[in-house]
């Protein structure tokens, strides 16, 4: 077995390199796009775990992020930032344990509505818990300078990317695939898949909620209505959608793909923006179901095999 | 729409070329606002002010840059998707690549929150405008001002002001969920407890409300003196046709956010009258900058000018103008003059103390015969508070 | 206590019932007979809601006529929809989970797309107007005639489908469909009709709703998607493909909703939907007024 295959160093070189290369440019404005982007590539990646690998699609990703902020902004001024977001991140995850039992029973196009209804859940009853405790809307003052986040976001992208690549090397990574393919086959041949899925959920809940609670240290303000954003989720959706998401190379291509249309777009015709992004959405589930990633494949398949097969 | 579009493909252009000669001499002033998703319907208001204030400046032929030499503006708009984080990007864009002159402020008080750590990092005065929260008041002042007279605590203190004057005994506090709804509620209950006036219904509800009858039949049943609606746009709409219907006979009916958008009256007509809303501006003053803005705007948009987000936003650039033509354009004089001058306004004399407007005192406004006017305080008075009499 | 016996307050819950009934109803018939999830679905409400406000505006047209204009435009676009993506997906060879979920994203785009193609035209300012304001008295009850008329329409026009898929042919190969989609071909009837059928109806039924809602509501480009969230949970709450329990989850959401706010507190209301749409789905995801099917 080779160390790397290409399929897994591409993703890992592109985002080291990145995460090299935009400080060198000396400003802000970089430092700031690849701040999203490496978020945008950790929440994705995370989101490949359980939805790409074991194929229960999560609408409701942003609750993992939620959460993770909502801890950061509990514990800001008890603890220190990093253990309010590690915290945050141990809480997202122990989230993710509690309800995955009962929740990733439901399959199909019930779990992904499940998912979508259980972040709008958390987020209403985090409205009242902050109504309740008369707090509206929460100011964070005095957090890490832009720097230090860039680099704390560029290693939880890093480090999504490196779980994608060992998680399909693992027994557990070609367990959750045959759950996805068919799971009562993949229970009948020893899978164990409860234990697979939940383990696979609480997992790729746990760099949301250290991203989530980056998010706000970022923007300096806490607000459950923002924080648990559906957008959010349906941009990881997007992404994961159009990067692909079979392996970790998907994540990357997608966020790096959306970003780059974001920043090109959204200054001047933020409505068109949106248009190509949905026009996208639909086109790569229509004819491109696996994603850029996928249309590598194909070419690469094509060059491959002798002309006219 | 489509003008609007052009004004903003032209700001783009020169932004993509801001490194050439040629637009080296205009001053670009940059913002970021809700172009699209949650709060982009209240943009609008604000990016008229914008437009219609940056038009005028060049028609007088040009900013008047510390009484040197007047320069021709030109306005670069992002979106910012109703997303703070975005918006903090995007100031960032502005200052380190755009490497605008000047910056406005955004819609809504969590964008401005979120780009006050740009502002502070990078040294660069800006007068926030739509935005207010007794947290303001935590931040750092140099770099971030408030024109708002809004803020929650010194509300409450006038709400029972107006109250006792217009002889309310009893009300019921219907309450928005959303952050400005509650942060009000938190200092009024007190403050209406103080001040003996009975609270006889309490009742909260989501933003996303389809129907309050449940509540009104409740106020209804109570028959308080005066209903205090801590509302939104969206609920002032449903309290209206729902109160309508179930015949809330109060003589006093109060909505906070709402009444003071210009649709809002179109679409009532004479059932509106009487309700009082949370402003301290009206075109009815003697004010001339008033009458004269109000005109204008009316003439380019064809509607009314929002009586809060148009007017903080106006003023803001009011302020600006005022602050450029003492000081120039470097930073460091700017918040000098924007933190230690007397500034003319349609609010009058607005002065900062740290971050807050310590001139312009909070007001509201009461629609009278399809127009809004300043009820309160006394002194600002357009017009007196009048009774709410029925529907019609 | 007393204000529960108030006849104002069931005729409101009445006319959310039905509102969110007729909603939810032109959802679950394209789920029911095509097993396509139609998060797009609010932003026909939209449509109609703008076409009502627009007719309105500048030809002083009636909101009862306006509705029928919206019913046929988003009934277009529904075809258009139809015809051009979703024909070949579901003729293909598809299993029918891969037909769900890529539903949903193809719909969420779609969605996206509408929105942003509104507000590009008409900008995001919200719009409102009032028509049919009069007040009409029924006993101690006072009633804007906007939603006396959303009442009729919305009841009238569900049990009308509800007795057409009883009774009509094209309404017996829609039930047949719905409860046997393999089957249903074996026996001869033109699927590809029927499911053109069905998925320009339940655009049509967003749309016409979308009119009567508009007239009360603040009418925006993002209007729509509270209206997708209440018809999943009453679809939901019905059992996905069940018309008849969908209507009757509608009128039970709005029981729930407006007796549930009178006794607790309105802040509850969103915990409260979400948190019967979970246990439903976690518990008994066929739906909770579904009758068990036997397989």
């Amino acid at each position: 077995m080779r160390l790397l295959t290409t399929r897994e160093a591409v993703p890992l070189l592109l985002v080291a390199a990145i995460a090299a290369v935009l400080p060198l440019l000396g400003s802000d404005y970089y430092l700031g796009v690849g701040f999203i982007l490496f978020g945008w590539i950790a929440l994705a990646q995370s989101w490949t775990v359980v939805s790409g690998l074991a194929g229960y699609i999560s609408l409701g990703h942003v609750v993992f992020a939620g959460i993770g902020g909502y801890v950061l902004v509990l514990t800001w001024g008890a603890v220190p930032v990093w253990a309010g977001a590690l915290l945050g991140a141990l809480a997202a995850g122990l989230f993710a344990l509690l309800v995955g039992l009962p929740v990733l029973r439901v399959r199909g196009p019930y779990f992904v509505i499940l998912t979508f209804g259980l972040a709008e859940f958390a987020k209403y009853v985090v409205i009242n818990i902050e109504n309740a405790l008369g707090r509206f809307g929460r100011l964070i003052l005095g957090g890490p300078p832009l720097e230090t986040l860039y680099w704390a976001m560029a290693a939880l992208a890093l480090a999504g990317t490196l779980a994608v690549v060992a998680i399909r090397r693992l027994r557990l990574g070609a367990g959750l695939v045959a759950i996805r393919e068919d799971e009562l086959a993949a229970d009948t041949i020893g899978v164990p898949t409860v234990r697979f899925k939940l383990f696979a959920f609480a997992l790729s809940a746990l760099l949301p909620g250290f991203v989530g609670a980056l998010f706000v240290l970022r923007t300096g303000y806490f607000e459950p209505a923002q924080a648990f954003d559906p957008v959010i989720s349906f941009t990881i959706v997007t992404m994961a959608i159009v990067g692909g998401s079979a392996d970790a190379r998907g994540p990357v291509f997608g966020a790096l793909f959306l970003v780059a249309l974001s920043e090109l777009l959204w200054s001047n015709f933020p409505q068109v923006y949106m248009i190509v992004l949905g026009a996208l959405l639909v086109g790569f589930v229509l004819f491109a179901p696996n994603g850029v990633a996928g249309l590598f494949e194909r070419r690469r398949a094509a060059a491959a095999a002798p002309a006219g097969g | 729409m489509r003008k609007f579009v052009g004004a903003l493909a032209i700001s783009a252009l020169a932004a993509a070329a801001w490194a050439s000669p040629a637009a080296a001499a205009e001053v670009k002033i940059g913002y970021s606002i809700a172009k699209t998703g949650l709060f982009a319907p209240a943009a609008p208001s604000q990016i008229n002010a914008y437009n219609l204030w940056a038009e005028q400046v060049n028609a007088r032929g040009g900013l008047d840059i510390g009484g040197k030499e007047r320069r021709k503006v030109t306005l670069i708009q992002y979106d910012d998707q109703s997303n703070p984080g975005n918006a903090v990007k995007i100031y960032e864009k502005l200052i380190t690549q755009d490497k605008v002159d000047l910056l406005l402020s955004p819609w809504g008080t969590p964008h401005h929150f979120a780009i006050a750590s740009v502002l502070e990092r990078h040294k660069f005065p800006m007068i926030g405008s739509t935005a207010s929260s007794v947290q303001l008041r935590n931040m750092k002042p140099g770099n971030i001002w408030f024109t708002t007279a809004a803020v929650a605590d010194k509300l409450a203190t006038a709400m029972v002001g107006l109250l006792q004057s217009a002889g309310v005994k009893s009300v019921a506090v219907l309450t928005n969920q959303l952050p400005f709804g509650q942060e009000n509620k938190k200092f009024l209950m007190p403050a209406l407890k103080a001040a003996g006036i009975k609270v006889l219904v309490d009742a909260d509800y989501p933003p996303n409300i389809k129907d309050m009858t449940a509540i009104l039949v409740k106020v209804k049943a109570a028959n308080p003196d005066g209903v205090i609606g801590l509302a939104y746009p969206g609920d002032s709409i449903l309290y209206i046709n729902k109160a309508r219907e179930v015949g809330i006979a109060a003589k006093f009916q109060y909505l906070l956010v709402g009444p003071a958008i210009g649709f809002f009256r179109g679409m009532f007509k004479g059932a509106a009258d009487g309700i009082v809303t949370l402003g301290h501006w009206s075109p009815h003053g003697d004010n001339a900058r008033s009458k004269a803005f109000y005109a204008a705007y009316k003439k380019k948009f064809k509607q009314e000018p929002d009586y809060l987000d148009s007017v903080e936003a106006w003023v803001s650039v009011e302020i600006l103008e005022q602050a450029v033509a003492k000081a120039g354009l470097d930073k460091d004089k700017l918040r000098q003059a924007i933190s230690t001058g007397t500034f003319d306004t349609i609010i009058g004399k607005v002065r900062f103390d740290g971050v807050q407007n310590a001139v312009t005192p909070t007001g509201f406004l009461q629609i009278q015969k399809g127009e809004l006017h300043v009820v309160w305080p006394k002194d600002r008075q357009t017009a007196p508070l009048a009774p709410k009499t029925g529907w019609k | 206590m007393e204000i529960l016996l108030s006849g104002q307050l069931l005729v409101a819950a009445l006319i959310i019932g039905s509102i969110y009934g007729l909603v939810a109803l032109g959802l679950n018939l394209i789920y029911g007979t095509m097993r396509l999830l139609n998060i797009a679905h609010g932003d026909l409400v939209m449509i109609g809601a703008y076409t009502g406000y627009w007719l309105f505006t500048l030809a002083a047209v009636s909101p009862v006529l306006a509705m029928l204009a919206a019913g046929a435009l988003a009934g277009l676009t529904g075809a258009a929809l139809y015809f051009g993506l979703f024909r070949r997906q579901l003729a293909g060879s598809q299993p029918i989970e891969r037909i769900e979920a890529n539903s949903l994203l193809i719909f969420f785009g779609i969605s996206i797309v509408i929105q942003n193609l509104t507000a590009l035209a008409f900008t995001a300012s919200p719009r409102t107007y009032q028509a049919l304001d009069t007040l009409v008295r029924i006993g101690e009850v006072s009633i804007a005639q906007s939603r006396l008329v959303a009442l009729a329409v919305c009841l009238g026009l569900s049990a009308a489908i509800v007795l057409f898929l009883r009774f009509s042919a094209l309404g017996l190969s829609i039930r047949a469909l719905i409860q046997h989609r393999t089957a249903s071909r074996i026996v001869g009837i033109d699927v590809d009709r029927v499911q053109a059928f069905s998925f320009v109806l339940g655009f049509a039924l967003a749309g016409l709703a979308g009119t009567l809602i508009g007239v009360t509501e603040q009418i925006s480009p993002f209007m729509g998607f509270p209206f997708t969230i209440v018809a999943f949970v009453v679809i939901i709450l019905g059992g996905l493909g069940n018309l008849a329990g969908g209507i009757a989850a509608g009128m039970v959401l709005g029981l729930i909703e407006t007796y549930g706010v009178a006794l607790t507190s309105a802040n509850l209301r969103s915990v409260l939907i979400y948190g019967v749409f979970i246990l439903v789905l976690v518990l008994r995801p066929e739906g909770l007024l579904q009758r068990r099917r036997l397989t």
